[in-house]
């Protein structure tokens, strides 16, 4: 035993004069430190994120990138705050007081048209408290063409011009998209075939009730989904859940095709005269689920009373259109204020066409001072699906509109609610819905690939989920560290390991995925996961460490 | 008897308004601002700040608070912000759920506890007693969505004899309020929830029941009825039972009172649309009237059901007199 003791002693006395020897080195190396000059320290760094609750793989990528920020020699800590407070903090700020935070965009269909991930947030008109710039990037000449392409009329011309934003946010890194959502989900292959994807929204698409055949006598496709709405008044409705049944109500002139091009709805066609005149054909034959006819008066209506009565939803669509005449029975004509490139895409594709008769009067009706006020518990449209009831927390029912004029094999859509997806997959597996409007978590997807009435499957996002920095701020005011940074991120675990392969890698400044087919610049090149890159980037940028090993800022 | 309920019913005035200042001052002392969660990002500033003064959260907070006491007074709990719709309207539509999934769990919970409880206290340190008593104290000590997700999971999902979900079929046509709730699908539909739900709340008046029977059992006219050869069963209803109820029924009464805030993972787990889930998701929300009304209800419900419960106790026990 006493030997034991001895040799410990020993051990111990020899680790420590050997430290003390590597230590004395360091302190001579110290010296030839000390005649490099050092910047400030870099400062601490806290990432806002989400809570595991609300977004597990965010959670999981915003501690990952910060284990590797602390082995460059930042003092970095990741904080995660409720959604809410994250918004307030990140968007509506007066003091844009944040370092790092990580949100994410979702990816629904009128974002398909390049304008909202290009101007919308990362122009410097709207870096402002409340804007979507929420990074606070500035940059002359993507400002430019940011502008330029939602004025250019011309689409090869203007996607030109998209490309080249691409490259410059992809240089610019005002954010590191972490990964690409993807919509996995499920049908019932017993009642249900020819079920259509649509880039971005999955099965629950606008499209589903125009392709979906049925191969059971019950002919109701029962959709189930854990978002509730608040109103089905197409002036009031302010969530992408709520036009996902308004758009199967209401028609629009144009609706965006599976792939992502404008195709005639309720308009037969339609003829851009110039920069800022556009003419529609309304569709002729066309009636209102109360049977009385659309016609070119409804369609004007239509657009002056949601200009006149501005809907914050499409504000920004609506925004750009002068005047709208009635031409002749079938012709409209829109003077736009100054030339839309989205305007087919977004506007046309986005506004519903409400009935003249049934709004015209119904502020003084009703005795109130907003059409957002009308409940309209028995909306009236010209799409495929009509109202038939809505028990607020449980189920909206729908049957199809027998006079639409696309051919449409289903008897009836049921939007079914559920506490949460756990419900849902009960409901899959007991064939009480035959699929849902929500993406799945992986360990349904994994279940649902067991159950044999079950077909899985997998729809590209074009949203993103992402890290984003605040630029106002030092150090992420300047571009080689935030270039650096993009090195830093693993992208290829998030996906493999958090989110078991469901879903599309990131990448530094991907705000247009290759979802978006047309849109997508498959040129640009972008910062691997190379950890020793981002280290060879900061010291050629002129960053040093100090003896502790702190990352210290360029000196001068 | 008069005055003291007049006077009872003072006090909870005062206590109400008190605890209505309380409710409004700390939701507002949450972080966060509730435009964040009732508009999308993506809509221009301008759209939000006509929201702000929309609701009036430009003003100051005295007036913010001067406005809802003048308006509670006249028991109008003002719109909510997120749905747009008046509060009164939306506690309505889901009250109703909450509290007939709640009754429904109460008749199950205490008609079993009342008579399984004279029973096991009849019974006394017998295998079967105890193994009673465990099963009720598992249930109570259980997460109650963990229960309900192994319930659904075996009766709903494996041997499919009651819904998995909601309170009606999907698509199920209802014309009126008759059918929306005394209807056989509803019955279906609320049979598991409820059963899951009494088997948390069975301990409390089983083992009240069961203690204040022995209590009871001991006492001497117990013994005079014995002597007299009623038959056991008789003595045990008729004589011990009724004499043991007494705070049964208090416990009951309290449990009716805060029924109305539900059993929100049991609503959340059953996909029940009722005001449970709504309650958490109001305060998340910030979405003030909704979340004060609901717990002004709340508190009220409480009150009320204390003073019910004390005017009972006048009743059923002579000695008490107020």
């Amino acid at each position: 035993m006493l030997k034991f003791w001895k040799l410990a002693t020993l051990a111990f006395a020899l680790v420590f004069f050997m430290t003390a020897c590597s230590s004395d080195k360091t302190d001579t190396k110290e010296d030839s430190y000390s005649e490099t000059e050092h910047g400030e320290i870099v400062p601490s760094i806290t990432i806002l994120s989400s809570t595991p609750e609300a977004n597990q793989t965010q959670y999981e990528a915003a501690n990952m990138a910060a284990a590797e920020w602390r082995k460059l020699g930042i003092d970095v800590t990741v904080r995660p705050i409720e959604f809410n407070t994250m918004v307030d903090r990140v968007f509506n700020g007066e003091d844009h007081d944040f370092d790092v935070y990580t949100i994410g965009w979702s990816g629904r269909a009128e974002r398909l048209d390049p304008d909202m991930f290009t101007y919308s947030i990362l122009h410097s008109s709207n870096a402002g408290p409340g804007g979507n710039n929420s990074s606070g990037f500035v940059h002359a000449a993507f400002d430019e063409l940011a502008s330029a392409q939602r004025q250019e009329m011309d689409i090869d011309k203007r996607r030109e011009m998209i490309f080249q934003t691409q490259e410059i946010i992809a240089d610019e890194v005002p954010f590191v998209t972490t990964y690409v959502p993807m919509f996995v989900q499920a049908y019932n292959n017993e009642r249900f075939t020819d079920v259509p994807l649509m880039v971005g929204e999955g099965i629950f698409s606008e499209w589903l009730p125009y392709y979906v055949k049925p191969l059971a006598d019950d002919k109701v496709l029962r959709v189930g989904s854990t978002y509730d709405l608040n109103t089905l008044n197409p002036l009031d409705a302010s969530t992408a859940y709520e036009w996902r049944i308004l758009r199967l109500i209401y028609d629009k002139l144009v609706r965006v095709s599976l792939e992502g091009a404008p195709t005639p709805a309720a308009a037969s066609g339609w003829d851009v005269i110039d920069d800022t005149t556009v003419d529609v054909f309304v569709r002729e034959g066309m009636t209102f689920h109360d049977g009385n006819p659309v016609t070119a008066e409804d369609v004007k209506f239509s657009f002056d009373f949601q200009i006149e009565h501005n809907p914050g939803y499409f504000l920004a669509f609506i925004d750009p259109i002068e005047s709208v005449e009635v031409v002749n029975d079938t012709t409209v004509r829109f003077n736009l204020k100054y030339p839309y490139a989205p305007f087919v895409n977004n506007t046309l594709a986005q506004i519903p066409i409400i009935p003249k008769h049934y709004w015209e009067n119904v502020m003084e009706e009703q005795g109130i001072s907003s059409p957002a006020d009308f409940p309209n518990l028995d909306p009236i449209g010209s799409g495929p699906m009509t109202f038939n009831h809505w028990r607020r927390g449980e189920e909206i029912s729908l049957s199809t509109n027998n006079d639409f004029y696309h051919n449409i094999e289903i008897s009836g859509m049921i939007y079914r609610l559920y506490g949460q997806m756990e419900g849902i997959m009960a409901g899959l597996q007991r064939k009480d819905i035959d699929t849902l409007s929500d993406p799945m978590i992986p360990a349904h997807i994994n279940q649902s690939r067991g159950i044999e009435h079950l077909n899985v499957t997998e729809t590209g996002s074009i949203g993103f989920q992402f890290l984003g920095f605040n630029l106002r701020r030092v150090p992420f005011d300047n571009k080689e560290f935030r270039n650096a940074l993009a090195h830093t991120i693993d992208f290829h675990t998030i996906v493999d390991a958090h989110l078991e392969g469901y879903g599309g890698l990131g990448g530094a400044g991907l705000n247009i995925n290759d979802a978006n087919q047309f849109w997508h610049n498959p040129n640009v090149t972008r910062p691997a996961f190379e950890p020793s890159k981002a280290r060879e980037i900061l010291e050629a940028a002129g960053y040093t460490w100090d003896s502790q090993g702190r990352l210290r800022l360029p000196a001068n | 008897m008069a005055s003291y309920i007049a006077r009872r019913i003072f006090q909870m005035l005062v206590s109400l308004f008190i605890v209505a200042t309380l409710i409004f001052f700390l939701f507002r002392l949450m972080p966060g601002d509730p435009t964040a969660a009732m508009v999308d990002p993506s809509i221009p500033l301008e759209a939000r700040q006509q929201l702000i003064a929309q609701y009036g959260l430009d003003q100051s907070l005295w007036v913010q608070y001067k406005v809802f006491l003048s308006d509670l007074v006249k028991l109008d709990f003002g719109n909510s912000f997120y749905y747009k719709r008046s509060v009164t309207d939306i506690l309505g539509d889901k009250l109703a759920a909450t509290l007939i999934l709640m009754f429904a769990a109460m008749i199950f919970a205490y008609g079993f506890g009342i008579f399984g409880g004279a029973w096991m206290a009849w019974r006394r340190g017998s295998f079967l007693e105890s193994t009673a008593i465990t099963m009720a104290l598992v249930f109570r000590s259980a997460p109650t969505f963990w229960v309900g997700i192994i319930f659904i999971y075996f009766f709903s999902v494996r041997l499919g004899w009651f819904p998995s979900s909601g309170m009606r079929s999907p698509g199920e046509e209802v014309n009126n309020m008759f059918q929306l709730f005394f209807s056989w699908d509803f019955v279906k539909h609320l049979i598991l929830p409820a059963i899951v739900a009494s088997l948390l709340f069975l301990a409390t008046p089983l083992l009240i029941m069961r203690n204040t029977m022995l209590e009871v059992l001991g006492e001497d006219f117990i013994e005079m009825a014995r002597a007299k050869g009623l038959k056991e069963r008789v003595i045990l209803y008729r004589h011990a039972a009724r004499n043991a109820l007494l705070p049964v029924v208090t416990a009951g009464a309290l449990f009716v009172g805060s029924a109305i805030g539900g059993q929100v993972l049991l609503e959340y787990v059953f996909s029940w649309p009722g005001l449970g889930q709504e309650i958490v998701l109001s305060a998340q929300r910030h979405d003030y009237p909704l979340a004060q009304g609901s717990f002004i209800i709340m508190a009220a419900m409480v009150m009320v059901m204390n003073l019910v419960a004390d005017i009972l106790y006048a009743y059923l026990d002579p000695r008490i007199s107020y």
